[in-house]
């Protein structure tokens, strides 16, 4: 017994004197320096992640109603404005997709909105059927923006051949009540979002202010880190054949049928590096850079991880810009290049969710989505 | 990091205020040995090899259903496998010849599922298909084309329903119902040894130890841990089964030998309890993959499948708390068709483990 008690005490000594040491770190930053995560969070919500929102609501809502007017009189004019509403939804989306935790996460935004690439037999069963359930996970392949997609641009060889499966189509009327069910859906959700953070979840964002897994910056990195995942893999990476001892699949690139992959990958990029550095069109705020030099992060080879973290942004970036549109030709004729654009992004992401996590203190919680 | 530190530290000053409450009322102390407990799991006498070979043997099984995905799958042999007929193995070909198997160990229920599992899953490698909503066949997961599985037309992957099932109706049952409760019951002999195994109480522990599927000095060394040894590693951001487990395997097992009968019996209890909440763990576990893979109906349906598995294999668990009515609650919350899957499906299932087994803060991230 007297053994037990002397192993309990020490135990319970050294139990007790790690916590001790554990809380005062986590109260503050992991180094000495403090750093105002509430002032980052005010910067990022304020500037960033609510005009994301709102933006992608107003190219929704346009799109909607582009939809609703073509709908009505479906001619030439009309569904070049309405492929032109849905490029700029799909533009938007770029700069949304990071923020897939709170309103977006309880709507699940992310997959609602873009899952590709698009399942046309599905998307042609719920139109031959007309009947669709948007509830069913099944159906994620079948709509939201990749689902527009085929639909506004890959249903036909051209605009004339297009706006027949619009018009002389035996089929026409129930793929206008389909088109109009999912531009629906997408403004409906957003809206969702949207109000959600103007009725309370903005509060609830600011003052969760620590680094555990529900507070609101382990959500933030969490969500960055899963987006520049998706990024990686969904955009680049299937599509050119990494998962797949190279043999390529360039038919599941994003904006398959509209070919604006590169173009929206470049956004994309550019948008999760605005994230990780607090920058908006009111400038350049408090962000995770400014987070990471002042506790003094070090990257793995001794120097600033900041920097290195930045310096990847720009090279994987660089090899984005050596990419051309459409990326399922460019898969073909230089698959190289994209492979080792997915090298870049991949380093990155080793950045983000392995070095700034551990600096940070936060803890990856979604898990790598391969094997069983 | 920061979680399991606080969780380790309100442990210890629970265990803080209880030893000094028996320090200030000696009456209450009992006459207890006085030994250490090992950090890994070296004592004298331990034999837990025969576990080791079961363990193997289902994961032949395992690998042998793999050939679903290719070609049509001998069933048979997967029954042979089952009851060591006909010596079946390939992996290690003193299975053959152990004399052991895995039918007669297995809670009856789990010894008719199993066949039923292995006829569902041989009937989907027949059909030469590609596997759809109303089709049985095989599927490629959408993020990963080296990734398939076998669904049958409504979804189910019965190579990971038999995998799931066998880990409560094989080893779950034989670590609670037989191991733990001889242990907890004082039902068997802790004085005669035999060389090699210790006394019949030592042997039936280091049996449970063995089944596990851990290394000795787990979980510093994680290597080979396979089955539950994988999972409770898999839960343990949400549920520290690594330490609970391992801390009441080697305190009972040093109680036994130093003859600590409440000790052990301790310990029994906390097993007994562990491998049934290990269980809800790993469902919600499965529950954060299929939300992971929402996008992907092949692998979604897999993954259900998994889930379903597990609490499915709750009723082999003659010990469990949870009900009859409890499980079929959970299940019911399943669709008919996998295809059929919804996010509220989803989350209705996670709620409702999450709430069974007092999971509810962590739910989301186990």
């Amino acid at each position: 017994m007297r053994t037990f008690i002397l192993v309990a005490l020490a135990a319970t000594g050294l139990a007790l004197g790690s916590q001790s040491c554990s809380k005062s770190s986590d109260d503050q930053a992991p180094a000495a320096t403090s750093f105002d995560r509430k002032a980052m969070l005010t910067n990022l919500s304020t500037n960033l992640i609510l005009p994301a929102y709102t933006s992608f609501q107003t190219t929704a809502v346009n799109l909607d109603a582009a939809v609703t007017a073509f709908n009505t009189t479906p001619d030439a004019a009309k569904l070049t404005a309405l492929q032109s509403a849905f490029q700029a939804a799909y533009k938007q989306w770029q700069a949304t997709s990071a923020y897939g935790f709170g309103p977006a996460d309880q709507a699940n935004l992310r997959v609602n909105t873009n899952t590709y690439p698009a399942d046309v037999a599905q998307i042609n069963t719920n139109i031959s059927s007309g009947t669709y359930n948007p509830t069913l996970l099944a159906n994620l392949a079948a709509k939201g923006l990749p689902a527009l997609d085929y639909l506004l641009f890959g249903v036909g060889t051209d605009n004339n051949a297009i706006l027949q499966q619009y018009t002389t189509d035996s089929k026409a009327a129930n793929r206008k009540t389909y088109l109009a069910a999912l531009s629906t859906e997408l403004k409906t959700n957003i809206t969702t979002v949207v109000n959600a953070w103007n009725s309370g979840y903005t509060a609830t964002f600011l003052n969760a202010t620590g680094t555990d897994v529900g507070s609101s910056t382990g959500q933030l990195v969490n969500q960055l880190d899963y987006d520049v995942d998706v990024f990686k893999n969904y955009e680049i990476g299937i599509p050119a054949g990494v998962q797949s001892m190279g043999t390529a699949y360039p038919e599941k690139v994003q904006a398959y049928y509209s070919k604006m992959s590169v173009q929206l990958a470049l956004l994309h990029i550019q948008a999760l590096q605005n994230i990780y550095l607090g920058k908006s069109a009111q400038g350049d705020g408090l962000g995770f850079d400014d987070y990471l030099t002042q506790i003094g992060a070090k990257s793995s080879s001794g120097g600033s991880l900041n920097d290195v973290i930045k310096a990847q942004f720009a090279t994987a970036t660089a090899k984005l810009q050596t990419l051309t549109d459409p990326l399922s030709d460019n898969i073909k004729t230089n698959q190289g290049a994209v492979t080792a654009t997915y090298t870049e992004l991949q380093k990155l992401l080793v950045l983000l969710k392995t070095d700034m996590t551990s600096s940070l203190g936060i803890l990856i919680t979604y898990g790598d989505n391969d094997g069983d | 990091m920061k979680r399991s530190l606080l969780a380790l530290s309100a442990f210890s000053v629970v265990l803080l205020l209880a030893v000094s409450c028996k320090e200030e009322n000696p009456t209450t102390v009992d006459v207890v040995p006085v030994y250490t407990i090992p950090t890994t799991y070296n004592f004298t006498n331990v034999d837990f090899s025969e576990s080791t070979t079961r363990l193997g043997m289902v994961t032949e099984m395992s690998t042998l259903m793999r050939g679903a995905l290719t070609g049509t799958l001998d069933g048979d042999k997967l029954k042979n496998m089952f009851t060591n007929t006909s010596s079946p193995f390939s992996t290690s070909l003193t299975y053959n010849t152990s004399g052991l198997q895995l039918k007669d160990q297995c809670f009856s229920l789990m010894q008719t599922d199993a066949l039923r599992f292995i006829d569902s899953l041989v009937a989907v490698s027949k059909t030469g298909n590609v596997a759809s909503r109303g089709v049985a066949g095989v599927g490629t997961s959408s993020a990963n084309a080296a990734t398939k599985y076998a669904l049958t037309a409504t979804g189910v992957n019965y190579a990971q329903v038999f995998n799931k099932t066998m880990m409560g109706g094989l080893i779950c049952y034989q670590i609670v119902n037989n191991y733990m409760t001889a242990a907890a019951n004082n039902s068997l002999d802790n004085t005669t040894v035999t060389t090699g195994k210790g006394t019949a109480l030592e042997h039936a522990w280091d049996l449970a130890f063995g089944y596990w599927g851990v290394p000795i000095d787990f979980p510093t060394n994680k290597t080979g841990a396979k089955l539950w040894g994988s999972y409770t590693t898999q839960v343990d951001s949400g549920y520290h089964a690594n330490k609970i487990f391992m801390d009441a395997f080697l305190k009972g097992r040093a109680a036994i030998s130093n003859k600590d009968t409440k000790t052990y019996q301790d310990q029994a209890t906390i097993l007994m309890q562990g491998f049934e909440r290990v269980v809800g763990a790993a469902a919600l576990q499965e529950v954060k993959e299929i939300k992971e893979s929402l996008n992907d109906n092949i692998a979604r349906n897999s993954r259900l499948s998994e889930c379903y598995g597990f609490v499915y294999s709750l009723k082999y668990n003659p010990k469990r708390k949870i009900t009859d009515a409890q499980i079929d609650a959970i299940l019911a919350l399943f669709p008919k068709n996998f295809y059929d899957l919804t996010l509220t499906d989803v989350n209705n299932i996670r709620d409702a483990i999450a709430k069974q087994y007092d999971f509810d803060s962590v739910k989301d991230i186990l």
